[in-house]
């Protein structure tokens, strides 16, 4: 193919086009762009500030923040647990309702169905449907510590640092409408007979 | 076409350029051009839908996506440089290159490579390490192959005809020169079978020299390359003078030596010591600048023929590529900050950024410089410019559908992860959640990514007709002086003169990436104090071992991270932190870098192993709404004990402190530890037959990931 051969030189440029020529390649000797030599250094500058602020002059470390962070979160939890770890019967009354054990069911597909499967029927935990109970003892007050603190030893988790209060006292609800349901195809029983 | 040179008096030799060689590279880089995207494509659609891997092990998300990596990289990417080097090398030296045999075994030589990857990586042969996955026999292969061309590169340099080495050819040296160096120390393993490997790093150490390779891979090579390309194609193309030498020299060197540093900004607020993770914020920073000065030569280059941008394809797709190049090095000072990495780590903004680079720099590019090169050298002109136009608006909307739908996944999955309410708790507490609200954005990625696959097949056909109607001429006999002092410039510039001395200037080049590797690196690998250690941690068992062996084959690394960075909400939602100590028996180290799936830093224990053995059959079977692939055949194929005697020895050669009694007797304890996960199984109901499945000691090693500090006393 033919090729177009005439460089474009402005004129504005040509004073500043250096004798070098590769394969016709020309260049211009233009000055740095006075903005980009700024943000050059500002940027090294800054490099050097930063580094020595964070390493040597006390800035504080991420695990520093973290600590901070963490403090707080920790804080609120206990004021949560310290509020709410007791059953409360009136509260419960507001959510032993149709439509918050219609979330209650929600809560309990999102959670609870990896382990105790869908209807309470149990799996990896027990079964939720029969008389028979390891920890609880059927009812919303017995429950409802199991599900606010979890049992480590059976790897039920604390379910009060996930779930809130609302959705506690609702699932806690929902379980109550499964109770003594015997679910087909479910788990052994487990635990005591609760009469 | 010997006009350039100024008769100083040296002979008048004769020569002619080997162009044959870069016909061949063009035709590789359009074959693995398609098939990177084709994969590339796929398995976007596989995070859209699970279902697209139709079930089978060798198409799974875990072992396609290291072979569309590779392919995009180094078979598309490659053999375009390959392409682009040996035309503008021979033209910009007046010399043909040094040898046609080493140019030969060269290409050759690289296509075996990318046969090979394509032929291990499907089949789970990995090294575990991101964008460095291919097995030990197939590193030693790319390092001889390395060699080769940059024997052939250098000799041509020996043999030039021109005295000073214009800009484009000191990017094309910082390239083989440090390529080689990032290749050799990242690749460094010990073997235990022809396709079995263990790195020699573990844990913090192994992240932060991968992380210097893999960051550095994207600086060496798809930058520095590709600027290289950019400072011969764009003022051939435009007939315009560069913009600004001075510029170019500022860039070149200040790119080089600030590059290397950047790579632990990809380890912010892991256990990396700090010191490392603030080097690499700093240096990310001032980066921002050197990788500006690139586009700004190749955009003020342009100034005055912006008309001819509009109607020629290689200008608008340069301009194009730069624009693209601009934003990307713009975007990676920024997400450097390490409050911004805080959020948009582990999440979709990374893939968002890494491909607004290969697709809108590298893909665009390389289109740019084949619609140049094909029509000289096959004698003919582009067949359509309407079809490269189709081209140009089908990659640009591709790639913007592509890079939004990224930013708006990661953000938004990101401030789900994080959001806490008043009560101290995580608002998603149930990863899933935030899975589920961004599947739409991979269905819009993935429609993306196809019009940009699409827009690469309009060009591969536009090119071959290009071919087609045009011929292969014999080469042309060229002429120009030999080399003699005549052409030394007396009272040059010390730069000047030191583009005279080609080697000197490589030797710079190489100090100039050695002095941040080194600083970064060696007290890493040598400091006692680098990480305090730790009583409870233990080395893996051997079921442990062969588990964690599995996992490595199956990608996991590439959807699950193993690192809870300390913040608040990751504490919440995994676990206790990590800490360095935890990662010593690592090798390699498995933090990964997205979270497409939760981090699995503290998994072990957290589950009954029925609940892994139901999760790997179907994941939606414990959470509904999972995009995890099925793992069935880990329920069918037989798991490789027999081999463990050997991958503890390697182990102990690497410093793990298994004793020779643990070594003699480690087939027996691996099937005794098996015996107990299979009890437990079979209680649940699952049949005997399982115990010498795979999933077994894949279990095995799930249940013990973090448990030794995790479960331990130690506060954090």
């Amino acid at each position: 193919m033919k090729e177009e051969t005439k460089l474009h030189v402005q004129e504005d440029e040509k004073h500043l086009l250096l004798d070098h020529n590769y394969d016709g390649i020309q260049e211009l000797n233009h000055p740095l762009p006075s903005w980009w030599a700024f943000l050059f250094y500002a940027f090294i500058g800054y490099a050097v500030i930063h580094f020595v602020y964070f390493q040597f002059l006390g800035g504080p470390s991420l695990r520093d923040e973290f600590k901070k962070e963490y403090a707080v979160v920790v804080a609120a939890q206990e004021e949560f647990k310290k509020q709410e770890g007791e059953f409360n019967p009136e509260t419960y009354a507001k959510f032993n309702t149709p439509e918050h054990i219609k979330k209650g069911e929600e809560v309990y597909v999102t959670n609870c169905v990896a382990c105790h499967l869908e209807k309470g029927r149990g799996d990896i935990g027990p079964n939720l449907t029969d008389e028979y109970w390891l920890w609880a003892k059927g009812t919303p007050e017995t429950v409802y510590p199991i599900v606010f603190n979890g049992v480590v030893d059976n790897g039920m988790p604390n379910w009060s640092e996930v779930l809130s209060k609302e959705e506690i006292y609702q699932v806690v609800a929902y379980v109550q409408t499964l109770h003594l349901t015997h679910q087909p195809q479910g788990k052994a029983p487990q635990g005591n007979k609760v009469e | 076409m010997n006009s350039a040179v100024t008769h100083r008096g040296g002979k008048l030799e004769r020569f002619s350029y080997d162009d044959q060689i870069v016909r061949l590279f063009i035709i590789a880089t359009v074959i693995w051009g398609v098939v990177a995207m084709l994969l590339g494509v796929t398995i976007a659609f596989q995070l859209a839908d699970w279902h697209v891997n139709f079930g089978l092990k060798w198409l799974t998300f875990g072992r396609l996506r290291p072979l569309h990596t590779n392919a995009a990289i180094f078979a598309f990417c490659g053999n375009a440089i390959f392409a682009g080097i040996y035309y503008s090398h021979q033209r910009l030296l007046k010399a043909r290159l040094f040898n046609d045999m080493l140019s030969k075994i060269h290409f050759w030589g690289w296509q075996l490579i990318i046969v090979l990857a394509a032929v291990t990586l499907p089949f789970g042969i990995t090294t575990g390490k991101e964008y460095a996955e291919l097995e030990w026999p197939i590193d030693i292969l790319i390092t001889v192959i390395w060699v080769v061309f940059a024997v052939n590169f250098f000799g041509t340099i020996i043999r030039r005809r021109e005295r000073h080495i214009y800009v484009a050819i000191w990017f094309y040296i910082a390239t083989i020169i440090t390529v080689a160096v990032l290749h050799i120390i990242n690749s460094l393993e010990i073997p235990v079978s022809m396709t079995k490997s263990y790195s020699i790093y573990a844990g913090v150490q192994d992240a932060l020299v991968q992380w210097w390779y893999g960051h550095n891979a994207v600086a060496f090579f798809l930058t520095t390359p590709f600027l290289g390309l950019m400072y011969y194609f764009v003022p051939k193309a435009a007939n315009r003078p560069v913009y600004s030498y001075r510029l170019s020299i500022i860039h070149f060197w200040s790119l080089v030596f600030i590059y290397i540093w950047a790579g632990p900004h990809h380890l912010l607020y892991t256990t990396l010591p700090e010191w490392v993770q603030t080097l690499g914020m700093v240096f990310s920073l001032a980066l921002w600048m050197p990788s500006w000065g690139g586009m700004i030569n190749g955009l003020l280059t342009l100034r005055g023929v912006w008309d001819k941008v509009r109607t020629d394809p290689v200008l608008k797709f340069m301009a194009l590529a730069l624009t693209f190049y601009g934003m990307s090095t713009f975007e990676g000072p920024l997400l450097s900050i390490k409050s911004v990495s805080a959020i948009a780590h582990f999440t979709d903004w990374i893939p968002g950024h890494v491909h607004s680079g290969t697709i809108g720099w590298n893909y665009l590019l390389i289109t740019a410089i084949l619609y140049y090169m094909v029509p000289r050298l096959w004698n003919s002109k582009i067949y359509s410019l309407r079809l490269a136009n189709i081209q140009f608006w089908t990659a640009t909307i591709g790639l913007v559908l592509y890079i939004v739908s990224m930013w708006v996944a990661g953000i938004t999955q990101s401030l789900m992860w994080r959001a806490m309410d008043a009560s101290g708790k995580l608002v998603y507490p149930n990863f899933i959640e935030t899975v589920i609200k961004i599947v739409p954005m991979y269905w819009v990625r993935a429609i993306g990514g196809t019009l940009v696959l699409t827009s690469l097949i309009i060009m591969v056909y536009n090119l071959y007709k290009t071919a087609k109607t045009g011929s292969i001429s014999s080469e042309p006999v060229l002429e120009a002086y030999a080399l003699d002092d005549s052409s030394v410039e007396h009272g040059a510039s010390a730069h000047r003169k030191l583009e005279g001395w080609p080697m000197i200037f490589a030797v710079l080049s190489l100090l100039a990436i050695l002095v941040g590797s080194a600083i970064e690196i060696v007290p890493a690998v040598l400091s006692k104090s680098f990480i305090v250690k730790m009583d409870v941690v233990k080395p893996y068992t051997p079921l442990e071992l062969i588990g964690r062996d599995i996992y490595i084959r199956e990608g996991c690394y590439l959807c699950h991270s193993q690192t809870v960075r300390p913040m608040a909400h990751e504490v919440l939602r995994y676990g206790k932190a990590s800490e360095a100590a935890e990662f010593v028996y690592d090798h390699p180290f498995q933090w990964g870098s997205k979270r497409t799936g939760p981090d699995l830093a503290r998994v072990g224990q957290k589950y009954p192993n029925m609940w892994h053995y139901r999760h790997m059959y179907d994941p939606r079977e414990v959470t509904a709404g999972s995009i995890m692939p099925n793992y069935k055949w880990l329920f069918t194929d037989k798991a490789d004990y027999q081999s463990i005697m050997k991958k503890m020895n390697v182990m102990k050669t690497l410093g793990v402190p298994y004793t020779q009694e643990e070594i003699a007797g480690s087939f027996a304890a691996a099937k005794a530890q098996a015996e107990i996960i299979k009890d437990d199984l079979v209680a649940a109901g699952v049949p005997a037959a399982i115990l010498d499945k795979e999933i077994i000691p894949l279990i095995a090693y799930l249940q013990r990931i973090g448990v030794d500090y995790g479960k331990s006393e130690a506060q954090q």
